[in-house]
């Protein structure tokens, strides 16, 4: 058999590639022998509302806990003080299996003395 | 002998500039992120097994090194693998699709998606885009026991309609044509891929055509433009199961696959014959 001739970058490179796939292939094979069949499962987690230039930002942490992928999440928040209502809703295009997005949702009303409820409209398998 | 370490350097770059050249559009398409994290992980490992083998395969019958060994050959293979993960990193972060605070999973979805045609990539630009004098590039009698196998033209013909059809194939244009053309347009867009497909191979003298492509009647004409078409659905079939596209009807996946088909016979035909 023939003797394979490298200088130290070849070999280098080699090692590099060698381990770089080796840890793709075992984290795919931990996933494959983890992964469930949850559908998802999405938490809202509303933040500090802000002042902005002339209206509330609300941060919001969406956080799919399933084990699968959605599409178009649709969520909404409503503001309820002293009498007034007001919604805000927004759409995220894709939220992966056991993923987070950041988003806001906006109030002309201060949120800072009402209250607050986040509700997910609904989604779809992508 | 071992090759000075500039000549080394030079090969991945040639490499590396392969690689973007060819999976550019792909890493610019958003389907393709998606696909990253909506694949199951069973799904995205078959993928990478796959490619690996049509590594081997190219780099056995086309690669650079036209007099190597098994092991050279897996090394070489290896290393087109590792950079295309790491170029598809890189270029992932720089247009913003992988941040740090995403999912492992997201993460390691998405740079597998991309890595793969990109490694295929490099490894056909490593073998195709040098030509420098001095490089044991093409060596006349080392290449031409590897060239006219049946097998070898096969594997090539994967990796082309591989990449040809990449480019298409996660986009959602493919189903809007497949479910909206009427059934006659589908035989019709079938007719003029096995047509193209007869006339780069057999007529009109594309580059390495007279070196690659045996021709000696009819007969051979038509079994060649069947066997490359075949070769292409297959590949077509293949790419639309990995990204998704099957949870369909029997006849709206039959039409995907003819829909994709024509980019893939181009592959599987023209770029077989520039890939060597």
């Amino acid at each position: 058999m023939k003797k394979v001739n490298k200088n130290w970058v070849e070999w280098t490179v080699f090692g590099v590639s060698a381990v770089l796939i080796a840890t793709v292939i075992g984290f795919l094979v931990y996933e494959s022998a983890t992964i469930g069949h949850a559908l998802p499962d999405i938490q809202l987690r509303l933040g500090t509302p802000e002042a902005r230039s002339n209206y509330f930002a609300v941060p919001l942490e969406v956080t799919n806990k399933g084990d699968q992928t959605a599409e178009g999440v649709h969520i909404e928040v409503v503001l309820r003080a002293a009498g007034k209502e007001e919604r805000a809703d927004l759409e995220i295009a894709f939220l992966p299996r056991r993923g987070a997005r950041e988003a806001w949702v906006t109030f002309k009303t201060d949120p800072r003395n009402a209250t607050l409820e986040a509700r997910v409209l609904g989604y779809e398998k992508p | 002998m071992t090759h000075p370490v500039s000549r080394s350097l030079r090969e991945y770059a040639r490499g590396l500039a392969g690689g973007l050249m060819f999976s550019l559009p792909l890493l610019y398409t958003m389907e393709v992120w998606w696909a990253g994290f909506v694949a199951e992980p069973l799904r995205l490992l078959l993928y990478v097994v796959t490619v690996f083998l049509l590594l081997l395969g190219y780099n056995y019958y086309a690669g650079l090194h036209h007099d190597a060994c098994w092991s050279e050959v897996v090394i070489d293979s290896v290393e087109e693998m590792g950079l295309g993960l790491l170029l598809a990193a890189a270029l992932l972060f720089l247009l913003g699709q992988i941040e740090l605070d995403h999912s492992p999973y997201e993460i390691v979805g998405k740079v597998t998606v991309e890595a793969m045609t990109v490694a295929i990539g490099i490894s056909v630009g490593t073998a195709q885009l040098g030509g420098g004098k001095g490089e044991a590039r093409r060596g006349v009698e080392g290449s031409a026991k590897r060239e006219a196998t049946f097998g070898g033209q096969i594997v090539i013909a994967l990796c082309g309609a591989v990449l040809f059809a990449a480019n298409v194939a996660p986009t959602e244009e493919i189903i809007t044509i497949a479910t909206e053309s009427h059934l006659a347009k589908l035989v019709g867009i079938a007719l003029l891929s096995l047509v193209l497909t007869a006339l780069i191979l057999y007529y009109i003298e594309f580059t390495g055509s007279r070196q690659f492509v045996r021709r000696s009647g009819v007969t051979s004409v038509v079994v060649g433009s069947v066997i490359s078409y075949a070769v292409a659905l297959v590949v077509s079939a293949m790419m639309l199961w990995f990204f998704g596209r099957f949870d369909a009807g029997l006849l709206t996946c039959l039409s995907q696959v003819v829909v994709l088909g024509l980019a893939a016979t181009l592959g599987a035909s023209a770029g077989r014959l520039l890939l060597q």
